[in-house]
């Protein structure tokens, strides 16, 4: 597990060599969250109610700027492993001692730090000015662990996109459509609450919402039994998910062939 | 100005053979070309059930329903697409300039700009085309008329939209690399594009038509189709017109500024 952890250490330091770029990436949330605070105050006025589905306006802003942070700093990774899969550069990966898989992993942890404390800080700030202050705080340990957990079925899903190269020519219509179910179908837009009861059963079925739903809803309104309920489903599909990237994976590198070099 | 017109006649030639050859090669690999233009399709469908969630729930917002949000998805979708599919290279101008890549532009008979942008194409680009147009037709304010106004409205908002990009671009003359700032800057015209205008006002609304000029990408497009006036084709032509003097001013002035190690190499 050290030379993970080295690796971890070294991509965090990595990812500050360009700082100008993580802070314009970061900055993309205060955008995203301007337009939905036009947005759900136009939409709560004209409900003329102060709650919706058992959230107020501040609780939905709230929950918009977790689910933003988790969107913007997700890795997304899976277009690097489909490119060295492509050109061949997987055999460089392949041939060092450690895992490809713990190897992305760690690699992506270590992308993921930065990234996500920039924008919470960047979005937080907005969404505090502009609805007040946040969620009780002793929430938040709880929200970071299922924020890990949705981080882990989050890097699963990617790297099936990605590994899917050993049998695709391109995966990136498979990343778009990926984004979008996890904008949909995992509440990233909307919160869940406010979809028809028959698309709510569906969504919080899936896995995406595992990632984006459950973390933010945990933010604004933390609960014991709501924590455990939704780690439980988070570890389930975690395990489901990695049994699947392991066979992907082997069955890929028997696919794999390399000439030259 | 019979010069004039055999120039103009020679770019267009000129551009017509670039998009040729970039059609040819994105066809080269059909299946990949194929796979992106449904996936792009796909991908739109699926952005857009948000609006179609949002207004089952709250049909209405400051006069706008789920058929304006069709058309408004139609114009900016098709706009974007035709950016992406004829002039691709708009979308990666800071890394062009940045690595020193405008120097195969520069020692071409052709103009650098026009150039360096058509010369690449986005083959997604056509899934937005396809998806646009069929979301207008879906809009409820399909009519013949409407049709030809689509078109105009699509070809200034095009306009508009590459002139701005090509603006956001270019500061990586000054800037060093500015892609993830160029980013951002894109992220921002689409975004509020993609929005009911009536949710903005004040500075907002200010900001929508001048700085980030969503509002020419999307919502006065879209009510040129829905209704012709002067107003609206006056300001959107006028619009789109200033945004590409003004991309043609700030990459010319930039080139000034232009340095590279002589990397001149065959772009593909």
């Amino acid at each position: 597990m050290k030379k993970y952890w080295a690796i971890f250490k070294t991509q965090v330091v990595n990812s500050l060599a360009y700082p100008g770029e993580i802070i314009w990436r970061s900055m993309a949330i205060l955008l995203f969250l301007w337009v939905f605070t036009f947005l759900w105050r136009v939409a709560f006025d004209t409900s003329a109610a102060t709650t919706l589905s058992g959230l107020t306006l501040r609780d939905t802003l709230w929950y918009l700027m977790l689910a933003e942070t988790i969107e913007l700093s997700r890795p997304r990774f899976a277009n690097t492993i489909a490119q060295s899969v492509k050109d061949g550069s997987i055999a460089y990966l392949l041939c060092k001692p450690y895992d490809f898989l713990l190897y992305q992993l760690s690699v992506n942890a270590g992308d993921t730090v930065f990234r996500l404390v920039l924008t919470f800080i960047f979005g937080g700030a907005l969404i505090w000015g502009m609805v007040g202050a946040p969620p009780s705080p002793w929430g938040w340990p709880l929200t970071l662990i299922a924020f890990a957990a949705g981080w882990l079925i989050n890097f699963c899903l990617t790297a099936l996109i990605g590994l899917a190269a050993f049998v695709v020519e391109d995966v990136t219509p498979f990343t778009w459509i990926y984004q979008k179910l996890i904008f949909i179908l995992g509440g990233m837009m909307i919160p869940l609450d406010f979809y028809p009861p028959w698309l709510q059963r569906i969504s919080k079925a899936l896995p995406f919402s595992y990632v984006m739903y459950g973390p933010a809803r945990l933010f604004v309104s933390p609960d014991l039994e709501r924590f455990t309920a939704l780690l439980a489903g988070q570890l389930a599909w975690v395990a489901a998910l990695g049994v699947l990237v392991s066979i992907a994976y082997r069955r890929g590198l028997r696919r794999l062939a390399i000439n030259g070099g | 100005m019979e010069g004039s017109k055999s120039s103009m006649r020679r770019e267009l030639k000129f551009l017509f053979a670039i998009w040729k050859a970039n059609l040819q090669s994105a066809m080269e690999y059909h299946i990949a070309f194929i796979a992106q233009i449904l996936g792009m399709m796909l991908n739109n469908a699926f952005y857009f059930l948000f609006w179609v969630i949002f207004f089952e729930r709250f049909k209405e917002i400051r006069g706008w329903g789920l058929n304006d949000m069709f058309l408004v998805f139609g114009v900016t979708a098709t706009s974007f697409g035709v950016t992406a599919f004829l002039f691709g290279n708009a979308f990666s101008l800071s890394d062009v300039i940045a690595q020193g890549r405008l120097d195969y532009y520069l020692s071409m008979p052709r103009p650098v700009l026009l150039h360096a942008v058509s010369a690449r194409s986005i083959p997604s680009g056509m899934g937005d085309i396809i998806y646009g147009i069929t979301s207008y037709l879906l809009s409820g304010y399909f009519s013949w008329g409407g049709l030809g106004r689509f078109v105009v409205g699509v070809i200034l908002a095009s306009t508009a939209f590459a002139a701005f990009l090509i603006i956001a671009h270019s500061l990586t003359f000054w800037l060093g690399n500015a892609a993830a700032l160029a980013r951002l800057l894109m992220n921002a015209i689409l975004t509020f594009a993609l929005y009911p205008i009536t949710l903005f006002n004040g500075p907002a609304k200010f900001l929508l038509f001048t700085i980030v000029p969503a509002a020419l990408m999307g919502s006065v497009p879209a009510s040129l189709v829905r209704e012709l006036t002067w107003q609206n084709l006056g300001g959107l032509f006028l619009g789109a017109a200033v945004l590409l003097g003004l991309a043609i001013v700030v990459f010319r002035l930039g080139l000034r500024r232009y340095e590279s190690g002589s990397a001149i190499q065959v772009e593909v």
